[in-house]
């Protein structure tokens, strides 16, 4: 050990190289998957606050209604069903229609939904997204549309809005009412096409005091994507206690895209992984091969004093392992303290076109960070695997040195 | 043939061969060497002295004819047993880079105990001894690049020496010393050879040091061409 320490601060250059082979991709693994971790939670967050909630109750679609999410009669049934069960954090009822919407000249196609305002604030913190105007009640009248949508149309507030109500199971529906609030959305897609009304609003555009297409519900305990078996089995157990006509669906089945994106981030993750390991042992080895090379003369001796092929294979091995140590702690401190950093100054912002198409896909345009214990130990593991693998090629060869030949090796 | 022969050879021959070219190197040597000898092997360059002592210390295989330490034969033994062999029952000098860089005086010393398994302690207690017998214990904590040709040497003997070895081989190891030098370190391995009783084995062509040693062997076109035992030394 002492011997491989020294020989390490003999050949700085070289152990430096070889060091920062292993830290550099346990590094780059590591504040990658705090970009991915963050990214991921945000995406979470903003579409099981604002949108989906961890899962829905719908009906069956027991025929194609277009756009339109089929309707909920009375949901009183699932209602109650979801009651039965445990670890039910929240619920609230909703109903999406399509619709459209005039303003003066402009018309356009959107979705009307109908809320229970009371209850969705505490979770999607609406009221604090209101640009101009008022949240709403379940006693309003008024109607909130997203600044997107607000600029495509010229809407202000108090400028009224016909909607046309056109849901294939319910008919022709039509109201008037007035622009009580300008909200900030966290994807511009909500923000161009949802238009938000009190329950009771938008069940007057349907035709029907007691109509639904869905209740929306969040899990207790479940922080983040991660949690994913949680859900299930709680969508488990709310399927057994449903009655016949309705389904349960999950917040990746209910926003396919995200699903798309959520599969593309491991693989991708894996081959830039790949890529960087991969570097990182080609030098592993390279640097050891050199190391090898140079002491053949040195290996030579100590093979010929009597020491075993193991023993010598196991002295660059350690060579090996201590860098390999010392590069992962290197690689923890400066990935784990990049990431430190980025939150103690509040994340990375961003502008311009980046901000624009992080908002698209309802990530704030800032760049949080996040990792968990299990990713540091992945990252260090895998590349602490790979750097003693490709030690292994060298320290093979040294340990197949006949004493004499390398003795007389000329470098 | 003696029966207290420490080491035995039998028609021992060595042929080279590169590119279908075949050197031979020994050609048929028959030896005794005894406990507590002090033997010097001499003769031209290309007589074989080192391949010699390379085939009686493990390092490389005869082409043919046998070896026995102890009266067994080594050509039965594996790469492995070869290599404990090396360790347990043989000590080397050689004539150039016979240390090793990165470790200290003392701890090149202990570096055959260490490889034997032997603790810390011991083995530091034992090295210490050894060299403070050699007079240079005051660069223990010395490493090699620090100290002169000559007190490498004399490290390297200490190595050698340390483990108690049946025998140890050392090959032309004043090659790269002044005369002075090489005559202080032949005393010095002469006084180890009557103090311990330590076996030397050793390889030069270096005429004025054969007047110290109790048995010169003369190697001419890889075969004895005489040997000579000189009692009263």
């Amino acid at each position: 050990m002492k011997a491989a320490i020294r020989h390490l601060k003999r050949n700085r250059g070289r152990t430096i190289l070889t060091l920062l082979a292993v830290v550099i991709p346990i590094y780059f693994l590591i504040v990658m998957f705090g970009f991915i971790n963050s990214m991921v939670q945000d995406m979470f967050e903003s579409s099981t606050r604002f949108d989906t909630g961890h899962m829905q109750i719908r009906a069956v679609e027991s025929r194609a209604t277009g756009s339109a999410q089929p309707l909920m009669a009375d949901p009183t049934d699932a209602l109650a069903a979801l009651a039965s069960i445990d670890g039910i954090e929240w619920s609230t009822v909703r109903l999406d229609l399509p619709a459209l919407a005039s303003v003066g000249d402009h018309t356009r196609t959107i979705f009307v939904r109908g809320v229970v305002p009371e209850e969705i604030d505490p979770i999607s913190n609406m009221a604090e997204r209101i640009v101009e105007g008022q949240f709403l009640t379940s006693e309003s009248t008024g109607l909130l549309v997203g600044e997107e949508l607000a600029d495509l149309l010229g809407l202000g507030l108090g400028d009224d809005m016909v909607l046309l109500g056109a849901h294939p199971e319910a008919g022709l529906g039509a109201i008037r009412a007035p622009i009580a609030g300008i909200y900030n959305a966290p994807e511009a897609t909500i923000g161009r096409t949802f238009v938000y009304a009190s329950l009771g609003t938008a069940r007057r555009l349907a035709r029907s005091a007691t109509a639904a297409t869905a209740v929306v519900i969040r899990i207790d305990g479940v922080a983040g994507p991660q949690d994913a078996a949680r859900m299930e089995a709680a969508a488990d157990a709310l399927r057994a206690a449903l009655p016949e006509g309705y389904e349960v669906q999950g917040w990746l089945e209910l926003l396919p895209v995200m699903d798309g994106y959520m599969k593309i981030l491991t693989p991708m993750l894996l081959i830039m992984a790949i890529v960087f390991f991969g570097l990182g042992a080609l030098v592993v080895v390279n640097t050891l091969y050199l190391s090898v090379m140079e002491r053949t003369r040195e290996l030579g001796l100590i093979l010929a004093l009597g020491a075993s092929r193991l023993r010598v294979m196991g002295m660059v091995l350690t060579e090996a392992g201590i860098i390999t140590l010392a590069g992962a702690f290197y690689g923890v401190v400066i990935g784990v303290g990049i990431i430190l950093i980025v939150e103690a100054f509040g994340g990375i912002p961003l502008w311009g076109q980046m901000a624009a198409y992080m908002r698209e896909v309802g990530i704030p345009p800032v760049l949080h960070m996040s990792i968990t214990v299990p990713q540091v130990l992945l990252s260090v593991g895998a590349m602490s695997a790979i750097a003693v693998l490709a030690a292994w090629l060298p320290a093979r060869r040294a340990s197949k040195l006949e004493p004499m030949e390398a003795m007389r090796y000329v470098e | 043939m003696s029966s207290d022969a420490l080491i035995r050879t039998v028609d021992l021959r060595k042929t080279y061969i590169t590119e279908a070219i075949e050197t031979p190197a020994l050609n048929g040597v028959d030896l005794e060497l005894r406990e507590g000898e002090f033997t010097a092997v001499a003769g031209p360059s290309g007589s074989g002295k080192s391949t010699l002592l390379h085939l009686l210390g493990g390092l490389d295989r005869p082409t043919s004819g046998e070896i026995y330490l102890n009266g067994k034969p080594m050509s039965a033994l594996s790469k492995d047993q070869l290599a404990q062999l090396r360790l347990t029952s043989l000590g080397f000098v050689f004539q150039a880079y016979n240390l090793i860089p990165v470790l200290t005086v003392l701890e090149n010393t202990a570096f055959v105990l260490e490889l034997q398994g032997i603790v810390r302690s011991e083995r530091i207690e034992r090295a210490r001894r050894i060299l403070g017998e050699l007079g240079i214990e005051e660069y223990a904590h010395q490493y090699p690049s620090r100290i002169s040709g000559g007190e490498q040497q004399r490290v390297a003997v200490a190595r050698a020496v340390v483990s108690d070895p049946s025998i140890v081989l050392a090959d032309e190891p004043t090659a790269n010393l002044d005369t002075a030098t090489s005559l202080d370190l032949i005393d010095l391995m002469r006084r180890l050879n009557e103090g311990r009783g330590a076996t030397f084995f050793f390889a030069t062509h270096d005429t004025r040091l054969l007047d110290r040693v109790n048995r010169l062997i003369t190697l001419v076109d890889g075969a004895i061409a005489d040997d000579q035992t000189r009692n009263g030394l």
